[in-house]
């Protein structure tokens, strides 16, 4: 590229930088895909904290507390757990969701309790309601243990080892612990950053291309002395800014999240910090160039901004696919999938989220292979701008 | 100047250009006159480049534009059949976007943007967004920006298409201070009172062939028709079915 064709270039990226600042349907894409991760992630950990503050400290309200003041005192000794005087109509106050549970204990409790039959403990609860489910299984779980210590107790006062009663060592493996959630929303993060890249890139992409077909004034641009090649670069320069932008503040904000959000006082034992935030952005934002360039590419066969979107859209998905296939089977990382841009992108960020970044070879490795593809599709634009088909076709 | 020979331009099985010859001077306006789809529009398209032609040659300023189509483009200033404006930005804005396009910057830019600005009486739009212009204006911008770099010859597809009388008035008075500056200005367009008025050269072309060329007063005489409007029907051949 000459220093004349670099100049053009430059003019025609500033144009497209200036002309998409002003638009606001641009800005208002950019700004929902940079904000639309960081906003739900956001979200998300403050559910789940407030949930998790919710089974920490547990008020029950318990009705007859009279009639069991043994097994009262003993849940008043549980961690976490606080006795408080149930109301007159407990299932109303369920219904109304006035109150998440409520223990009810039967005034005949004591009397079975002394004849060793099972005395019965009510556990009122609405279990269609999501958020209280966990406060309720809490309860529950409290009783179940009191059950196992009592029945323990009597076995041996009788002379019989408790193990004997235990014929199955049940041992659960809590497959929704705010733990493992945590891993879950973490695993989402890489396409949150994905999105801001493609949404950010999609702007420019379409509206240099398929709407300047759509508007009639590519035919008089390229009627300037300046070569395709300028004008694809200087386009696809301006799209790559947009969506690098777009990931820079999307990343931030991320960090700027997780760094308010006390993760320690939820039971996590990760953090996340700037070193996470460098190595997502050292994967991604060498990926930036190659997705512009083929949105560039593909908005190029549209004659409208409106096609173009669909097209894009349909990108989109296909773009996403090993993001969401990742969420749902964690995948094993394989040496190939470095190389595949899009896909190598999303495994080095779950690599450097997970506390093990790729070494410097294989971030690298994935920048020259996207920008080598870039490099074809811009080419591709290029040689697309000389078809008459395209310049006239309206 | 332009100088065109035996240019051919084939789309599936239509001859839109068939065996084009002409010459356009420094210095004189020629228009480019016919009906619609007679291959005028197509005719300009390979003259500044973006149509490849598939037989001919096209030498502008003695640069063939089909061997090097972007030294051709530097010779020309185009306002092309489609000249689409960028919403967003202004009057102004374009203008400088394409003079930067074609190498000029800093003062140099500035001072010809306002004199084509002066010359084409946009001083009050010049700084408004052309999301809001009128086609008049709209047309004045696009030629504005065309011509921002002062090209040697200039090509210009039915300018006057649409406009109002003053527009049309501004487009012409261009058209004759660019023939007075000694550039080459090459137009089409479908009516015959507005080559009259400002050709000294016009080239009738139907079917994509050019049927007729010379003076205005050369077409009188080679028809016979005192009236243009009457030597352009029989020259088109569009009138014979009526007037035989």
């Amino acid at each position: 590229m000459t220093n004349r064709t670099l100049a053009q270039a430059l003019v025609v990226f500033r144009k497209e930088l200036r002309d998409w600042s002003r638009d606001r349907r641009s800005i208002l894409t950019a700004v929902i895909g940079t904000l639309f991760g960081p906003l739900f992630v956001a979200f998300m950990f403050n559910t789940l904290a407030s949930r998790q503050r919710q089974v920490e400290d547990v008020k029950v309200p318990v009705v007859g507390i009279e009639h069991a003041p043994a097994l009262v005192d003993w849940l008043r000794q549980q961690p976490g757990i606080e006795i408080v005087a149930g109301p007159s109509d407990p299932e109303d106050a369920v219904r109304t969701r006035q109150e998440d549970v409520v223990v009810v204990i039967p005034k005949e409790f004591a009397e079975r309790f002394k004849a060793s039959k099972p005395a019965i403990v009510r556990i009122v609860a609405d279990s269609s309601s999501q958020s209280t489910r966990p406060k309720q299984q809490r309860v529950r779980g409290l009783f179940q243990r009191y059950n196992a210590e009592i029945g323990s107790l009597r076995l041996m006062a009788r002379g019989v080892s408790p193990v004997v009663a235990t014929p199955l060592g049940i041992e659960e493996v809590e497959v929704s612990s705010a733990q493992q959630r945590a891993a879950q929303i973490l695993s989402f993060i890489p396409l949150f950053i994905m999105m801001a890249a493609f949404m950010g890139a999609m702007q420019i992409a379409t509206d240099s291309t398929a709407g300047e077909r759509e508007r009639g004034s590519l035919e008089a641009l390229l009627v300037n002395p300046a070569p395709r090649s300028a004008i694809a670069t200087g386009k696809w320069l301006a799209g790559t800014a947009t969506s690098m932008a777009s990931v820079v503040i999307s990343g931030g904000l991320l960090l700027v999240i997780f760094q308010s959000i006390p993760l320690q006082d939820l039971g996590f034992r990760f953090r996340l910090g700037t070193p996470h935030l460098v190595g997502t952005l050292a994967a991604v934002l060498p990926l930036c160039p190659f997705i512009v360039a083929v949105q560039m590419y593909v908005a190029t066969f549209a004659k409208s901004f409106k096609e173009a979107q669909s097209y894009l859209s349909l990108l989109m998905m296909v773009q996403m696919l090993p993001g969401f296939l990742a969420t749902m089977y964690p995948i094993t990382s394989q040496n190939w999938m470095y190389f595949v841009p899009w896909v190598g992108q999303q495994v080095m960020m779950t690599d450097v989220l997970g506390g093990k970044p790729p070494t410097a070879i294989v971030f690298a490795a994935g920048a020259v292979m996207s920008m080598a593809l870039a490099a074809i599709a811009v080419r591709g634009t290029t040689a697309l701008l000389h078809r008459e088909r395209i310049i006239f076709g309206r | 100047m332009i100088r065109v020979e035996n240019l051919h331009k084939r789309f599936g099985n239509v001859n839109a250009v068939d065996g084009v010859s002409f010459t356009a001077a420094d210095g004189s306006v020629t228009g480019l006159l016919g009906p619609n789809g007679a291959g005028k529009t197509t005719t300009l398209r390979m003259l500044y480049t973006l149509m490849r032609p598939d037989d001919g040659r096209i030498l502008v300023d003695e640069v063939d534009a089909v061997a090097d189509p972007e030294g051709a483009r530097r010779q020309l200033g185009v306002l092309p059949d489609q000249s689409g404006l960028y919403p967003r930005l202004t009057a102004r804005e374009h203008i400088h976007y394409f003079g930067e396009l074609q190498g000029i910057t800093g003062r140099d830019l500035a001072d010809r943007t306002n004199d084509l600005v002066k010359m084409l009486d946009m001083t009050d739009i010049v700084d408004r967004r052309v999301a809001g212009y009128s086609h008049g204006e709209r047309t004045k911008t696009a030629l504005a920006r065309a011509i921002v770099h002062n090209p040697r010859n200039v090509l210009l597809d039915e300018p006057t298409n649409g406009l109002d009388v003053m527009s049309t008035r501004a487009v012409r008075d261009i058209i004759r201070r660019l023939k007075a500056e000694g550039h080459m200005v090459l137009f089409s367009s479908h009516v015959m009172q507005e080559v009259s008025a400002l050709c000294d050269t016009i080239i009738v072309i139907a079917r994509g062939r050019i049927v007729a060329s010379g003076s205005p007063d050369d077409l009188r005489a080679q028809t016979g028709h005192q009236n243009l409007e009457d030597a352009f029907v029989t020259l088109t051949g569009l009138g014979e079915v009526t007037s035989s």
